[in-house]
């Protein structure tokens, strides 16, 4: 089940934009990602599509979920991610909720940390296939309120062979507002992609 | 409650700051005393009588490692002058009686919000951690072990999920050592990734306080030192807390 789209929870700021970009997407110039709890469970879908009949063993299917969709909706991280092909960017739509409190009343640092990894690390992701997060440098200008939207704008500045060099920051949705600013190394780990290419997949997939 | 937040947000852009000032508090009049000690500080935080669960003990999905570091750190909480920090479901039961400054605080609050580093409650899922403090040495110990819930590259800990727990353990440990309130900055290296059930040792040391800042640092490593998941660097703004007023 694709959880980056509209639920419930999600507030009319997040809509609104979730709907803006939408409509930017059907151009061709922006494209929406789509995000699961679990990243084997696009490739159980595909298995399914070509073997009706088969019966999964559930034991060997991991009980490990990515992190940031581990929450009933509304309570943790609800985001959408859009990448321009042509700009070759990303943008994060986001709406921390209640489980993700510092302060009380604020976003914690935390999880602004997760969304500014997960934004990056898909941005590198899609620039450079499959990468690991050598450095992430954050400066918090103003503390986000609970239960806000935000907007994560993320970019690859540079590539020196295997790293990838990249920047994000984050505004409120007029954004007149700057939260947070962002610069991240990833590594490329070709190794693994020629090596494991079972879980390349999935990284390609998951989100 | 959302009006509430805006008005919150709105407060904030109407502060008064200097044009190109990194940080949109204003700065305290720097002879004001940062007076509360760190033994007062600290004995307001872990209060004797507590009505509240502390979520940091131990449980069955401890690991043996955890278990046994854990019981070594409690014998030198009665010998070494360590502490053991409880660890509520909010951090609004940690500052009872308090409330942030500035017009920050919130007047409303749900009764459901949760910390993000207890924000996934069964035992074993997500953060299952605990953190010793040093007064006098202005130092702490936080062993965690990250649950499946966490998980980022598949048998791994999200790096988010590091770093929402070096957030923690640092604006905790800042608290107490210099009453550190925002994170200012964070700087992560990651070197190596926690497999999901695994112990990891934090070491977190405050190097300086200067300027209404507090600069403090962090060591991830496995229990025998051999493995670094990761380094870390942060600074912290020095807001001291308010008194609720009685209504």
């Amino acid at each position: 089940m694709d959880l980056s789209l509209p639920n419930p929870s999600w507030s009319k700021d997040m809509r609104l934009l979730f709907d803006q970009f939408m409509k930017k997407s059907e151009d061709g110039s922006w494209k929406h990602l789509p995000s699961y709890k679990n990243k084997f469970s696009r490739r159980i879908e595909d298995i399914k599509v070509f073997f009706p009949d088969a019966k999964l063993i559930k034991e060997k299917i991991s009980q490990a979920q990515l992190f940031p969709r581990n929450f009933e909706e509304g309570l943790g991280f609800e985001y959408a991610m859009f990448h321009n092909h042509a700009e070759d960017r990303t943008v994060c739509i986001f709406q921390g909720g209640p489980y993700l409190q510092g302060a009380p009343g604020f976003l914690h640092g935390g999880a602004i940390a997760t969304m500014i990894d997960s934004t990056l690390g898909m941005t590198a992701l899609i620039a450079g296939g499959i990468v690991m997060t050598a450095n992430l440098n954050i400066n918090f200008k103003r503390p986000i309120p609970l239960c806000s939207v935000v907007v994560i704008n993320s970019q690859v500045d540079k590539v020196e062979g295997r790293k990838l060099f990249l920047s994000c920051n984050i505004r409120s949705v007029d954004e007149q507002t700057l939260y947070s600013e962002a610069t991240s190394k990833n590594l490329c780990l070709f190794w693994v992609w020629f090596s494991l290419s079972y879980i390349s997949l999935g990284f390609v997939f998951g989100v | 409650m959302i009006r509430r937040t805006f008005q919150v947000a709105m407060s904030l852009g109407s502060h008064r700051v200097l044009p190109g000032a990194p940080c949109v508090l204003p700065r305290l009049n720097p002879t004001s005393a940062f007076g509360s000690s760190t033994d007062s500080l600290v004995s307001r935080f872990c209060p004797e009588k507590m009505d509240m669960k502390d979520y940091a003990l131990p449980n069955a999905s401890w690991c043996p490692d955890m278990l046994n570091l854990y019981q070594e750190f409690l014998e030198k909480t009665k010998t070494d002058g360590w502490i053991k920090l409880p660890s509520f479901k909010s951090n609004r039961d940690h500052i009872q009686g308090l409330k942030l400054p500035f017009g920050l605080a919130v007047a409303s609050d749900k009764n459901d919000w949760r910390i993000c580093t207890r924000c996934i409650q069964e035992e074993g899922q997500g953060y299952e951690y605990v953190i010793f403090f040093h007064p006098s040495e202005k130092k702490s110990i936080c062993l965690f072990q990250p649950g499946p819930y966490l998980e980022g590259a598949p048998g791994f800990a999200h790096g988010g999920s590091l770093a929402a727990m070096m957030d923690e353990v640092f604006s905790k440990t800042a608290y107490l050592a210099g009453e550190g309130l925002f994170t200012l900055s964070l700087n992560i290296r990651f070197k190596n990734l926690i497999p999901v059930g695994s112990l990891a040792v934090l070491n977190v040391d405050v190097e300086k306080i200067e300027d209404q800042k507090l600069y403090i640092s962090c060591i991830a490593q496995s229990r025998d030192q051999q493995r670094v998941y990761a380094k870390c660097s942060g600074v912290f703004l020095q807001l001291q807390l308010e008194e609720e007023s009685s209504q």
